[in-house]
């Protein structure tokens, strides 16, 4: 490729510059949410534009505070996720190369799961999830964050799946492998960018659900940090300071997350929903 | 994927471990709202004493106020209630109509030395169900400074609140804060406007409500009150006194604590100003009661009802209302405290005429205060008071 | 949406390898295996959105107090529940205000969406790095954006309001406390949640088209918007279908966003099928109310899904 002229790079650079500016606008309430964090003493009614210094002590405290939590939304996510690509990968690869009966209106049915409202599930679950023995437990709520990702994940993943040329999976049939072996040894591997993808997607909805936390929990056990963001602003607490640094805490480790997985969520969506 | 499912691992261990919760022989358990830090602390406290003298250990639960019904239901239907929940008293109600509070004068406790309002404010149809340690109402709090400056006098009529509101308001600074928020936030706040002029919440379109209602929105007119109030909470009042944004706000003593976190702060507290000067001023009773729910176990509830007793015994509730700034339900603890607590004397005058939201309509209560909020928010976004009390009323007698 | 073309070839495949072994048994046992990745999906789904959608449906025929969850009866009452609710007033209020956000939510997080998405396919210094930094608002939990948004459109205090009176544009606007603002400011910050979701799927779709009609139609002198027109659009359409259809089914039911924000206020001008639900069963404790309205919900999603789908494949063929 020839270098650029002077135009066009002036060009280019002005795209940049274009972007920066959508960049401010879309981040600026995030701006916002640490900038009021690294004033806690300020009382939260007059916000400087600009922190005058770095008071870290919104901060210090909201780590006390919501550390464990945290860390619990970390567990509850990366569980859920493990249980949503377990489930959702095979099923996706059954779907999209079975040819089984039926194929069609279980594909429609998760499209219809989209449409029970959070409220409702969380509200049926509970009782169940007494009988058995699932409330104020780790798994019970990975098993329910991953009912967010899983029809999403196999609708994506199913697709990507259909893709994947056929003589690929005939040559491992070919070869003796079964079923099982095909998904495990070729499509799998084959299908790393869906898998990144649903992947991101389900820790996504996981990690900022507050429903099922709220309602499949009766003690202090298992409390993720939405929860507990929630809690803290309670009748009592004027201590914006923290608040907000809970809140910036709570955005870092997706952050960190999709900044890792960034480069696979393109392609794995492309072949996810185009075919 | 290794890591993922190293992790996973990892977490299903940490379910299995983590999640049994059987009942315990001498472990007994309340639900209540601490959700802050020091409320959690104080009852923490409360709780060990107690244990500690009943020979059982008492473990606390702390969830969002707005849960607490939602959550106790649940329980209800799983069969896995605590022994002891802290309901709001405006929500014990329905929880007692449902049948699912046992009668505390069965399990042995007293109501001697607990003025009449208060054992009404614990009862349902009659029978004490909950046992209050503190109880709380409204005043109107003011910034000493600001109006010493202004050279306003403390107002004690409508009249007065509304000049001297007027007069308090300067730029970005609003004379008064209240909440009007669509929750029952803003109800409780209406209540001593609406009680104080004869009004009630049986015929929300009565005269005398639409006089109350019409006052809210005079001083919204005036700009004395922020255009926001409809969206405020009454810890976003707080926010806005402390902040100095308002000169004067209606609040509750549950504020104290905040409040005296920011030590250049000088402010006072009076009744609620009343419509014509020697009216008397009615408050809201709020505050919450300590209720033993119906398990079937009848050993565990003489147990719990015994662990009742003692957080609300006399020396508990002068302990737990020296710490929260509420005043304590028991007469004598309350003659005691008034003496530690001379600068809230108003307060405990404002709670000997309070009133309970839900004294004449129980269970219904919560209709009513439904239908409430949409009118008064309706009425201070534009509507005229009658119109916005007269459909409230329509819906508050359709809804039941 | 997606099936069509699959199990279309799909059968055929099947069919065609299966002749070569023979006796029926080993194909069963195939058939067993196969379904033996598929069942645990099933299962799951039933159970976390089949039965909770069942039992939605029974309950909004029953008598569901307080009282019910102690002694577990709930008497039938026909169709009590949804002749209450239809004729309360707010139900229709809150049908209007949820078509109105949803339909506003939609249009905005799409087509600012789709602009983003087309602007980053350009090349240029740094692009990447911006375009993955603008997914930034996505990952933060709903309660939270609430939280900041609640403190950013203050009226008095808010930073949109101190900024507008800066440029001198008034900045006394009431984003949250007047009833005619209220449902609009709740949907601009819908559609600042909604934007990332949106991009990143049209982007993606975007990367999927052949790069040699672009330059076919530059060769042909046609213009940007003509080139978008003719080639963009319609080779995204799939995608376009996607994003539409799972974008109205999440936003209908939005529940904590409008109750971080405003808790449906002021004087219900925001008040959603979403928030009506969870006042009727949670607030009033009439569950049975509440059911009805979830059932609404979920007819509304369903038919827009059918006749969207339906529109969609009639118009792509």
């Amino acid at each position: 490729m020839a270098s650029p002229t002077p135009t066009t790079s002036r060009r280019r650079w002005g795209s940049t510059l274009a972007g920066a500016l959508i960049l401010c606008v879309m981040l600026f309430p995030l701006y916002w949410m640490l900038n009021t964090a690294l004033q806690p003493a300020s009382g939260l009614l007059q916000v400087d534009p600009v922190p005058g210094s770095l008071d870290l002590s919104g901060f210090s405290k909201a780590l006390d505070d919501q550390g464990g939590h945290l860390l619990t939304s970390l567990v509850v996510s990366l569980g859920a996720v493990a249980i949503c690509l377990a489930i959702a990968a095979p099923a996706a690869y059954g779907l999209a190369r079975f040819g089984l009966r039926g194929s069609r209106t279980i594909v429609f049915g998760t499209l219809i799961t989209q449409m029970v409202p959070g409220i409702v599930i969380a509200n049926a679950l509970y009782n169940s999830y007494v009988d058995l023995g699932l409330v104020n437990s780790y798994f019970g709520l990975m098993l329910a964050d991953a009912s967010l990702g899983i029809p999403f994940s196999i609708v994506l993943m199913r697709s990507f799946m259909v893709s994947i040329p056929g003589e690929v999976i005939e040559a491992a049939q070919m070869d003796g492998a079964g079923p099982v072996r095909t998904f495990v040894r070729v499509v799998l591997p084959m299908s790393r960018n869906a898998l990144i993808t649903s992947g991101l997607f389900a820790f996504l909805f996981s990690w900022s659900d507050f429903m099922f936390a709220l309602t499949l929990n009766t003690t202090d056990d298992v409390k993720p940090v939405t929860l507990g963001i929630y809690q803290y602003i309670g009748a009592h607490v004027g201590d914006w300071g923290s608040v907000m640094a809970a809140s910036v805490l709570s955005a870092v480790p997706a952050a960190i997350l999709l900044v890792l997985a960034q480069k696979y969520i393109a392609a794995g969506i492309t072949g996810g929903s185009v075919k | 994927m290794a890591p993922l499912a190293a992790v996973s691992v990892l977490a299903v261990g940490a379910a299995l471990t983590g999640c049994a919760q059987q009942r315990d022989n001498d472990v007994y358990t309340v639900m209540n709202s601490s959700t802050d830090e020091t409320y959690h602390r104080w009852d923490a406290q409360a709780m060990a004493r107690c244990g500690k003298q009943l020979g059982v250990t008492i473990e606390q639960q702390s969830v969002p106020a707005a849960q607490v019904m939602t959550k106790a239901l649940r329980m209800a239907s799983s069969k896995s209630l605590p022994d002891i929940v802290q309901f709001d008293a405006s929500e014990m109600p329905t929880f007692a109509e449902a049948g699912g509070l046992v009668d505390l004068e069965a399990l042995g406790l007293s109501t001697r030395d607990i003025p009449e309002g208060i054992v009404d404010f614990g009862s349902y149809e009659g029978t004490y169900y909950g046992a209050a340690r503190s109880v709380n109402t409204l005043a109107l709090f003011y910034n000493k400074d600001i109006l010493d400056q202004a050279g306003v006098a403390v107002p004690t009529t409508w009249d007065e609140l509304r000049e001297a509101a007027k007069k308090l308001t300067r730029g970005k600074r609003y004379g008064l804060a209240l909440s009007a928020g669509g929750a029952e936030d803003g109800v409780f706040q209406f209540t001593p406007f609406m009680w104080s002029n004869g009004g009630d919440e049986t015929r929300l379109d009565s005269p005398r409500v639409v006089e109350a209602l019409d006052y809210w929105k005079a001083l919204l007119a005036d700009g004395s009150l922020s255009k926001s109030t409809v969206n405020w909470t009454q810890a976003d009042v707080n926010d806005q006194f402390m902040a100095g944004n308002a000169a004067m706000m209606i609040n509750g003593p549950w504020q104290v604590e905040t409040l005296n976190t920011k030590k250049s702060l000088r402010w006072g507290i009076a009744q609620i100003p009343v419509p014509e000067a020697g009216a008397e001023s009615v408050g809201p009773l709020g505050g919450a009661v300590l209720t033993v729910p119906n398990t079937g176990d009848e050993e565990r509830e003489r147990t719990a009802g015994r662990i009742v007793a003692c957080l609300s015994s006399e020396k508990e509730q002068l302990t737990y209302a020296l710490n929260s700034w509420m005043v304590p339900a028991n007469a004598k603890a309350a003659a005691v405290w008034r003496e530690r607590v001379p600068e809230l004397d108003a307060l405990a005058d404002q709670v000997a005429a309070a009133r309970s939201r839900t004294a004449k309509l129980g269970a219904g209560w919560s209709g009513v205060s439904l239908a409430l909020q949409s009118a008064f928010q309706s009425a201070l976004t534009g509507q005229s008071s009658e119109a916005a009390l007269k459909r409230a009323q329509q819906r508050a007698t359709s809804g039941n | 949406m997606t099936t069509s073309t699959v199990t279309a070839q799909a059968p055929a495949k099947a069919s065609g390898k299966a002749a070569a072994p023979g006796p029926d048994r080993l194909r069963r046992r195939r058939r067993l295996a196969q379904w033996g990745f598929v069942a645990p999906a099933v299962v799951f789904m039933l159970l976390f959105f089949g039965y909770p959608l069942v039992r939605n449906v029974v309950m909004s025929f029953q008598h569901y107090t307080p009282e019910t969850f102690f002694t577990g009866e709930a008497p039938f009452n026909g169709a009590d529940n949804w002749s209450n609710v239809f004729q309360d007033a707010l139900f229709s209020k809150a049908l209007w205000h949820t078509l109105v956000f949803t339909a506003g939510s939609l249009l905005g997080q799409f087509c600012i969406g789709l602009a983003l998405a087309v602007f980053f396919t350009r090349r240029f210094p740094l692009g990447g790095v911006l375009r993955s930094l603008i997914l930034l608002p996505w990952l933060v939990p709903m309660v939270v954006s609430g939280i900041v948004w609640r403190r950013i459109l203050d009226q008095d205090t808010g930073v949109l309001n101190s900024f507008l009176d800066a440029l001198g544009l008034g900045g006394h606007t009431p984003w949250l406390t007047s009833p005619g603002m209220a449902l609009l400011s709740v949907i601009l910050v819908n559609i600042w949640i909604g934007i990332p979701f949106n991009m990143v799927i049209l982007y993606g779709g975007l990367q999927e088209i052949p790069k040699e009609l672009y330059e076919a139609a530059s060769l042909d002198g046609a213009s940007a918007w003509r080139t978008f027109r003719s080639i963009t659009l319609p080779m995204l359409r799939p995608v376009i279908t996607v994003v539409l259809v799972l974008g109205f089914m999440s936003t209908v039911k939005i529940l904590d966003l409008i109750l971080a924000l405003t808790d449906g206020g002021p004087a219900d001008a925001t008040q959603t099928l979403g928030t009506l639900t969870y006042q009727n069963s949670f607030v009033q404790l009439d569950f049975g109310a509440g059911a009805v309205v979830g059932n609404v919900l979920i007819l509304v999603s369903a038919v827009f899904a059918v006749l969207y789908l339906r529109a969609n494949r009639t118009e792509g063929k």
